[in-house]
């Protein structure tokens, strides 16, 4: 697929945040941190009443939309900006749309939005296309 | 008390992260990642780029916990991620070997509406290669810990 300025890239989409995929993360990134794992500590912290999911675990989300729109392409450079947390059962979309190309580099906004309303994560992306 | 009046923060850029420890992606665990991110994991040894992270906060040489406390604050007040970049060399590999290196690059204390008072951490981490020593990519990361005590 090729892009011109302007371009929305094609949109990734979790159709509702896992709990059970947490506790894999917490393995992962070898954080217990118990935010992620029971929704009684969240309650306890006044954050509210599901699990929070892992901050690097959106991000991803946002790396696969752009694998996606850019196959074969490397991801050179991103920044996330995290806005607010992504909660047990949300649905997500990471989008993103094309802002500069110079030869097979290609800049682009991206962002990670929950349940059609709530910006989670903002940034921006440099994919260096195949 | 105003932002000036507030006591300063723990005097903690330059502490070095350097990890003593290999990190090496497995295969499995890739596989079990992608999906669990929604996605099929690459069949040609890519690991998924978002190992930027993970490999270097498992591999450094502080936990997140020992990380905080080095801030002098407590991992159970839960720190937030405020940002993290990164600038790749070169993609991620299932089964290679890699090490981290990296410092603290500053803790500044501010007020806000939202949390009060709080610390604003930066810290630097490469990774690189085990056997080359090459820096497969750099990441900054920006973690807000909110100071309770001294709202």
């Amino acid at each position: 697929m090729t892009f011109k300025i302007g371009d929305a890239l094609p949109t990734f989409v979790i159709e509702s945040v896992s709990p059970e995929a947490m506790k894999d993360w917490a393995v992962f990134l070898a954080d217990p941190n118990p935010i992620h794992l029971d929704v009684e500590v969240v309650r306890a912290k006044g954050l509210g009443d599901k699990v929070i999911n892992q901050g690097p675990a959106n991000v991803a989300y946002i790396m696969n939309m752009l694998m996606a729109a850019f196959p074969g392409a490397q991801i050179e450079a991103m920044e996330s900006r995290f806005l607010d947390n992504v909660y047990a059962g949300d649905r997500l979309i990471a989008s993103g749309a094309v802002t500069a190309i110079e030869g097979r580099r290609v800049s682009c906004d991206i962002s990670l939005t929950a349940n059609g309303e709530r910006p989670v994560i903002s940034g921006i992306a440099t994919v260096f296309t195949v | 008390m105003n932002e000036q009046d507030l006591p300063p923060p723990p005097q903690v850029a330059g502490v070095s992260l350097d990890g003593e420890h290999m990190f090496v992606i497995s295969a499995d665990e890739n596989a079990a990642l992608c999906r669990s991110t929604g996605a099929a994991p690459a069949d040609d040894g890519a690991a998924h780029p978002i190992y930027y992270y993970i490999a270097t906060q498992v591999a450094m040489g502080k936990t997140v916990a020992g990380l905080c406390a080095t801030c002098e604050f407590d991992v159970e007040d839960g720190p937030m991620m405020g940002s993290s970049g990164v600038k790749f060399a070169a993609p991620l590999k299932v089964g290679q070997p890699y090490k981290v290196s990296g410092e603290i690059l500053s803790l500044v204390r501010k007020r806000s509406r939202k949390l009060g008072v709080m610390d604003v951490l930066t810290y630097r981490l490469r990774l690189h290669e085990a056997a080359s020593g090459a820096a497969m990519l750099e990441t900054e990361n920006v973690w807000v810990l909110p100071r309770k005590d001294l709202a």
